[in-house]
């Protein structure tokens, strides 16, 4: 009997994941709860276990190919049911044919992506042209418009809230199954013209990711960094003082701790950092938690892990509970939950060896601090010039909800938490 | 390929101009691509040339010679009205001149190259094309096969052209038969059959099944069957036409009538039980295609063939086959190639008959509707009360809405009367933007109009019509 696997929501209102990896081929037989595929959606790599014991028929992706959550995945033979003649059914049949007539097929059964029943989702012509457009699958998508009608706004913020941005016109033309006359070029695509030996890769998984996170983050919050240097003497010799301590509970005591505790006595003071817009209702959320986004440089690129409830939460359990987090976020063990959520980010690129910098804000975050190298650098201190080791510091603000000197203040009070760190006591709750 | 025979490389080859294949061509020039269109015959295809319009032409001709003669209750006294049928068809062949001239304009406009000649394909990416003097390979991006249909022969009354004819020849006629008999009592018979029953024919439909316009709602075939009856037309269903005799001066057509054989005598036989897809001459396997059995090309959504860069559209590629439906579809294919997510995405196919009285359907009737598990509400608003419809003279049928009970949402209409094919075009729109009927009933209607029983019957899905008791 043939059973149909349909690709399950992987992590809370993820609509689609792209195939990173098939653990079986079709023929090969597979026992439930066996690793069938790994699935990159937007935060995690998720293993999808097989769901019943058979052989694989067929796969109805490639790797590198993104899947909408409840389209049909794999085909299994389970062998049991029908033990008279091993005849396909006729699904079977037309799931075997070309491509083309087994979509004709599809075509006369127009209820087949709704699955519930054959009614239509209210939308107009020029609204799923968009969505087409869009990629996006219109059954996913709410209507807020009388009765449920689906809106262009509403196209907007699924965009916004799921995953894509929009399909460029370059990619398109690449898609075209055969090679334009060279004249045939379109005007306005930016066509890429090869000046010398050049590879191409295929913008996928993470990094594809990465690029959409990125360019909807500046392009939706207008980035304004501002830039400041910390005294650290004071922030070194605490650790010192504290490290044996911490190692004696087998904790590895770095700075990020420290950091992480002077941004959250910093954000209660200055709560709009702290907060999101929605952009659909046009409202500020400000946030009365605090869960710090520690970015991460993955193998796979930038994750960002996200530390719980830090205000609540000591130096030292931070300390231990940093490492485990941005390890296991390292060897992309971490959670789909362990990788959202945050109110507030931070980023370092001081162990690489950077000093300013303009981090983008982890959108729909509104603001995102950015750490230098901590190095001895000459510092004016009354009138002479002293070595000092001095930490460079990057806030970037959605600068929408956050003007320049609330920011200014902000990173002030940063500075000066950090500059004398048993002020830190003074604001522990 | 034989040495010499040098191949011209192509773009977008569209074979067919009719309107399936001219608007690819036209659509595809504007994106950008450069377009040979090739077309054995006339440009226009069946539409414009056999079809729709010239058929049109005709049943409006013969509506204002009917009026003239049915006006004495208006008080409107003509005394021998003559038709000289050659005028007629003469003024057809104008209209139709004047639509084809202005592809031919279209097309040139957009510089899409034209060709005169036949299409067999040659290669996956190849067709031969014949021409009157010699024969041309083409070597294609991609295809967009729009080559349309033909009337249906049945074997037992072979065309000949004179005495069993097809619609074709129908549109042709020299004169206007004295006796004509219509073998098949779908749309075309009817079109036909009224027109010339009109202009003074007598008429008699053979139909196979038990009803006239088979597949259509059956209230919506009473109201025309019962003008046929005034028209002198007679209907004669479940026949079965078993041969012609065309010996004679004219032609007698045996047929089995509930058991019984039957015969029927005429000038002329006009047969239309159908239209056959023209795709049995395109030499479609040495491009990987296959037609089904009954000559149709599958297709996806996006309107491409098993070969990914040929395309079918219109007729070819199945049910139903309308003009609307293949421009509709042409345009997608042409899009399709130029990189656009476009596919076929309506949620509304008008229908449309020009019998007496006209009738269209759209979307859903109420046995569809629940079927595909919605909760329906139907209302019916009667021409009869319809100030426009009366003062029209024309007051027959009925506007009949059909919506979700939950939601308002209309869901398809069934219209008999006058102007239904023009009437239907807003339930469409309706439909496709998911209007419900107190959307309809809140949009403020001419008055007097006909469109007003549209704003009616929603009136009566949502509960307030004013111009008939509410349910």
């Amino acid at each position: 009997m043939a059973f149909e696997f349909k690709l399950p929501d992987v992590g809370e209102g993820i609509h689609e994941g792209e195939i990173v990896k098939f653990y079986v081929k079709e023929g090969d037989s597979i026992n439930e709860d066996d690793v069938l595929a790994e699935v990159q959606t937007d935060k995690a790599v998720v293993e999808i276990p097989s769901p019943v014991t058979g052989t694989v028929k067929k796969l109805n992706a490639d790797e590198g190919e993104v899947v909408e959550v409840g389209s049909v995945l794999a085909v299994f033979d389970t062998g049991d049911g029908d033990d008279t003649v091993d005849e396909p059914t006729e699904e079977e049949g037309a799931a075997d044919q070309d491509s083309a007539p087994a979509e004709a097929k599809k075509d006369k059964a127009p209820a087949a992506p709704a699955a519930v029943s054959g009614k239509q989702v209210l939308a107009m012509p020029s609204v799923r042209k968009k969505a087409r457009e869009l990629g996006l699958e219109l059954t996913q998508v709410e209507g807020t418009g009388p009765r449920g009608r689906i809106t262009f706004e509403d196209l907007e913020n699924f965009q916004a809230g799921g995953t894509q941005q929009k399909e460029t016109q370059p990619e398109r033309v690449e898609e075209s199954p055969v090679a334009e006359p060279k004249e045939e070029a379109a005007p306005a695509a930016v066509t890429h013209v090869p000046q010398g030996n050049e590879e191409r890769i295929p913008l996928r998984g993470m990094r594809r990711t990465i690029a959409k996170r990125m360019a909807q983050s500046v392009y939706t919050a207008p980035h304004v960094t501002i830039m400041d240097e910390v005294d650290a003497s004071e922030m070194i010799e605490m650790r010192k003082w504290a490290k044996p301590m911490a190692e004696q509970r087998g904790i590895k005591l770095t700075y990020m701790p420290f950091i992480v505790k002077a941004l959250v006595a910093a954000l209660r003071e200055f709560p709009t950092l702290n907060a999101s817009i929605d952009d659909e209702k046009e409202e500020i959320i400000i946030k009365k938690y605090y869960n710090m986004g520690i970015a991460t440089a993955t193998e796979d690129g930038l994750v960002v892990p996200v530390l719980k409830d830090v205000d609540r939460k000591s130096i030292f359990q931070l300390a231990d509970e940093m490492r485990d987090l941005v390890t296991r976020t390292r060897d992309r063990k971490a959670g789909v939950d362990e990788l959202k959520g945050g109110t507030f980010t931070i980023t370092n690129i001081g162990s690489f060896g950077g000093q300013f910098f303009t981090p983008i804000i982890n959108y729909p975050e509104v603001a995102i601090f950015g750490m230098g190298k901590m190095a001895d650098r000459p510092m004016a201190v009354d009138g002479e010039v002293v070595i000092k080791p001095i930490m460079n510091i990057s806030l970037s603000i959605d600068h929408r909800l956050i003007d320049g000197d609330v920011a200014a203040r902000f990173l002030n009070r940063v500075k000066e938490l950090l500059e004398n760190p048993k002020l830190l006591m003074m604001e522990m709750s | 390929m034989v040495v010499g025979d040098f191949s011209t490389e192509v773009d977008v080859l569209v074979v067919g101009g009719g309107p399936g294949g001219y608007v690819a061509a036209i659509r595809a020039a504007q994106l950008g691509k450069k377009v040979t269109l090739v077309d054995k015959a006339e440009l226009g295809g069946v539409c414009l040339n056999r079809g729709c319009i010239p058929s049109k032409a005709l049943i409006h001709a013969a509506d204002e010679v009917n009026k003239v003669k049915n006006a004495s209750h208006m008080g409107i006294e003509v005394e021998g009205v003559r038709v000289d049928f050659s005028k007629t068809i003469q003024w057809k062949d104008e209209v139709v001149k004047k639509l084809t001239g202005g592809v031919a304009s279209l097309l040139k406009g957009n510089k899409v190259e034209v060709v005169q000649g036949e299409v067999y394909f040659s290669g996956e990416n190849t067709v031969k094309v014949a021409t009157e003097s010699n024969s041309t390979t083409y070597e294609f991006n991609h295809c967009i096969l729009a080559t349309g249909s033909r009337p249906t022969q049945i074997r037992s009354l072979p065309f000949d052209g004179e005495k069993i004819i097809s619609s074709t020849e129908a549109l042709n006629l020299k004169e206007i038969p004295e006796k004509l008999i219509v073998v098949g009592g779908g749309y075309i018979g009817l079109e036909l059959g009224t027109a010339y029953a009109k202009l003074g024919a007598e008429v008699t439909i053979l139909e196979g099944t038990d009803s006239l316009l088979p597949g259509t709602d059956p209230s919506m075939v009473r109201m025309v069957k019962r003008n046929l009856k005034k028209l002198g037309v007679t209907v004669v269903t479940n026949a079965m036409v078993q041969k012609a005799d065309t010996s004679g001066n004219g032609v007698t057509v045996t047929a089995e009538v509930k058991g019984e054989e039957k015969s029927y005598s005429a000038d002329k036989v006009l047969v239309s039980v159908g239209r056959t897809p023209n795709t049995d001459e395109l030499g479609l396997e040495h491009a990987g295609i296959e037609a089904d059995e009954r000559g149709f090309i599958p297709t996806d959504k996006q309107m491409r063939t098993k070969n990914e860069r040929v395309f079918a559209i219109g007729d070819i590629a199945g049910q139903p086959l309308l003009a609307h439906k293949a421009s509709y579809e042409g345009k997608v294919a042409a899009e399709v190639i130029a990189g656009e997510p476009s596919e076929v995405d309506y949620r509304a196919m008008p229908f449309v008959i020009f019998s007496d009285p006209e009738l269209a359907y759209t979307g859903l009737t109420e046995k569809e509707a629940k079927e595909e598990g919605y909760d329906v509400s139907v209302s019916r608003f009667s021409f009869a009360a319809n100030g426009r419809a009366l003062s029209l003279d024309a007051a027959d049928g009925f506007f009949q809405v059909v919506a979700d009970k939950e939601t308002k949402q209309i869901l398809g209409a069934q219209i008999v009367g006058p102007e239904a094919a023009s009437l239907i075009s807003e339930v469409v729109l309706a439909i496709e933007m998911g209007a419900n009927a107190e959307d309809i009933a809140l949009t403020i209607h001419a008055h007097p109009s006909l469109p007003e029983t549209f704003m009616e019957a929603a009136e009566g899905i949502v509960g307030n019509a004013i111009h008939m008791v509410n349910k």
